[in-house]
């Protein structure tokens, strides 16, 4: 390690036309990194290996879709503020201005001694390193058909769906929305959802008498606590009902209802908010072992599972602890690839300098109402005696505030640029 | 086979003769804090939103700014709360890179680390 560090720093300070070779690398090309997913966190990572690398590395995205619809800012679909139109981003940014190679193409297995990924149509892909970032997968209630009951929890056609069901919603409703264990993908997003969901009603003058079930398989709120039990007990006393420690069991989706270890409900409006692992791609080549998530070394996000040289997972599928939110796969996927470029210059990623400024950060607002949000704040930084990411500071508005509703747009449409412009 | 990737790792190089510590510290290091900064202020503090960019910071005020956050009585602000997630010297990094990118790296202070007061 110090050979390499030391070698870097000189370097760094010689001439600029030192080139290093990078180790590990066989062909007589550039080096190659694949990214499976184009999400958040997979965007990053392909624009920043190419903006950081200078280009000097080859770079190719394999996602199955067109493009990518974002799940930030999709509970606002459901109260028509926006539509899922606008939460559309295209890879075209990254083909043309980074030359990023796209491909349209579903990755389904991975050779770890070989160092190759397969692609349903295009067959076998070589890599030097391989990012992973294909989000996550929903563990079905057993008879839940989605169509009637939607978890519009992969921002798509159930985003649609629930919207067109909340609009119906008349007196004396019952609007029911589950929450899942944490982990799950975005901790505020289903507390936010029942606010908006509480504002539709209140809207429609509705209030004390429909009313919105939210049933939490956690014994209580996971994210910004002070700014949702404010909003359930004031803001929505009379619409919203909090109910803990509910698990779902199943969902008898044509009759709207609810099976859990204690009771059944039976809405006219269900919402399922499924639990949540790594997908399948992830879990059958071994990198979750017997687990849900895959299991990543924080400093280079490097899987820990041996016989996987080269294989990094961000964003929501790796089981760091760290929120499942756009703008922390975002912020994992600029360490991952710095790291990949160290290592293929051949300089170590666990020099101490290095470890010493390991961040994360996370920034996330909450619509509350029609016009008004909150926000949460939280940098992590790698603890080196656990050798896991660590909370250093956490934040949340004191109250939401139609300033901070203004403030969410300028936020994603930052969020939304850096990942995929 | 050869690459030059390094030519990037050494982003900032070229301000190290009038940054402070900069020519005894890894400037990718720097990079990598501040790139945590774009989400919110832009890809290399270029804001496309309403939220300011970073683009024509200087170290100075990047740094004294950071610091008044981090030591707000009552922290109220995103920021205030944001900056509050960094020790003293990564804030010092971070206004660095941007005062670089900015080509005002060299109106930089003194570097003072209250965490030994």
């Amino acid at each position: 390690m110090s050979m390499n560090r030391r070698r870097f720093l000189q370097a760094c300070g010689a001439s600029a036309a030192v080139s290093i070779t990078p180790t590990g690398v066989k062909a007589a090309s550039a080096p190659h990194v694949v990214v499976i997913g184009g999400g958040f966190a997979g965007a990053t990572a392909a624009k920043y290996l190419r903006m950081w690398s200078d280009r000097t590395i080859d770079v190719t995205l394999v996602d199955p879709n067109a493009n990518h619809t974002s799940c930030v800012l999709s509970n606002l679909v459901l109260n028509r503020r926006i539509t899922l139109k606008e939460l559309k981003m295209n890879y075209g940014g990254l083909s043309s201005f980074y030359g990023v190679n796209v491909v349209r193409d579903r990755a389904n297995k991975i050779d770890g001694a070989g160092k190759r990924v397969r692609l349903k149509e295009g067959g076998w892909l070589n890599y030097d390193h391989l990012v992973i970032a294909t989000g996550i997968n929903m563990i079905n209630p057993p008879s839940i058909d989605y169509k009637l009951t939607p978890h519009a929890w992969i921002a798509g056609g159930q985003t649609n769906r629930l919207a067109s069901q909340l609009n119906k919603v008349g007196p004396d409703s019952t609007v029911i929305m589950t929450i899942p264990k944490s982990p799950y993908r975005c901790p505020p997003g289903p507390y936010e959802r029942a606010c908006l969901i509480a504002d539709i009603i209140k809207r429609k003058g509705l209030e004390g008498s429909a009313r919105v079930q939210v049933l939490d398989a956690n014994s209580s709120i996971q994210a910004e606590k002070h700014t949702f039990e404010n909003a359930f007990n004031n803001l929505y006393g009379n619409i919203v009902e909090y109910i803990t420690d509910v698990e779902v069991e199943d969902v008898i989706s044509t009759e709207g209802r609810v099976i859990t270890r204690t009771a059944d409900y039976v809405g006219d409006v269900v919402n399922i908010i499924p639990q949540q692992r790594a997908m399948g791609f992830i879990r059958n080549a071994g990198l979750t072992g017997d687990g849900l998530w895959a299991s990543v070394d924080p400093l280079t996000y490097a899987s820990t599972v041996s016989g996987f040289d080269g294989v990094h997972i961000i964003g929501d599928s790796q089981a760091t602890g760290q929120p499942k939110s756009a703008h922390m796969a975002n912020a994992q996927a600029k360490v991952c690839v710095d790291a990949i470029i160290r290592s293929l210059a051949g300089v170590a990623n666990d020099d101490p300098e290095r470890v010493a400024n390991i961040t994360t950060a996370s920034a996330c607002y909450s619509p509350i109402t029609y016009d008004q949000a909150s926000w949460l704040s939280a940098v992590f930084a790698y603890n080196t005696d656990s050798g896991q990411m660590a909370l250093t500071h956490l934040g949340e508005a004191e109250r939401w505030s139609t300033g901070n509703y203004k403030q969410m747009f300028g936020w994603a449409s930052n969020l939304f640029t850096d990942s995929f412009h | 086979m050869k690459i030059n990737i390094f030519r990037t790792l050494c982003l900032g190089t070229l301000v190290a003769s009038v940054a402070p510590q900069a020519q005894a510290e890894d400037l990718t290091v720097n990079r990598l804090l501040a790139s945590q900064c774009a989400q919110c202020h832009g890809t290399n503090g270029h804001s496309v939103g309403d939220i300011d960019g970073l683009t024509d910071e200087s170290y100075k005020d990047l740094y004294e700014d950071l610091m008044d956050m981090r030591s707000e009585d009552r922290p109220e602000n995103i920021m205030d709360h944001q900056a509050l997630g960094y020790t003293d010297d990564q804030v010092r990094r971070i206004a660095l890179y941007f005062g670089t990118l900015s080509g005002k790296a060299d109106e930089a202070p003194e570097f003072e680390d209250r965490r030994s007061r």
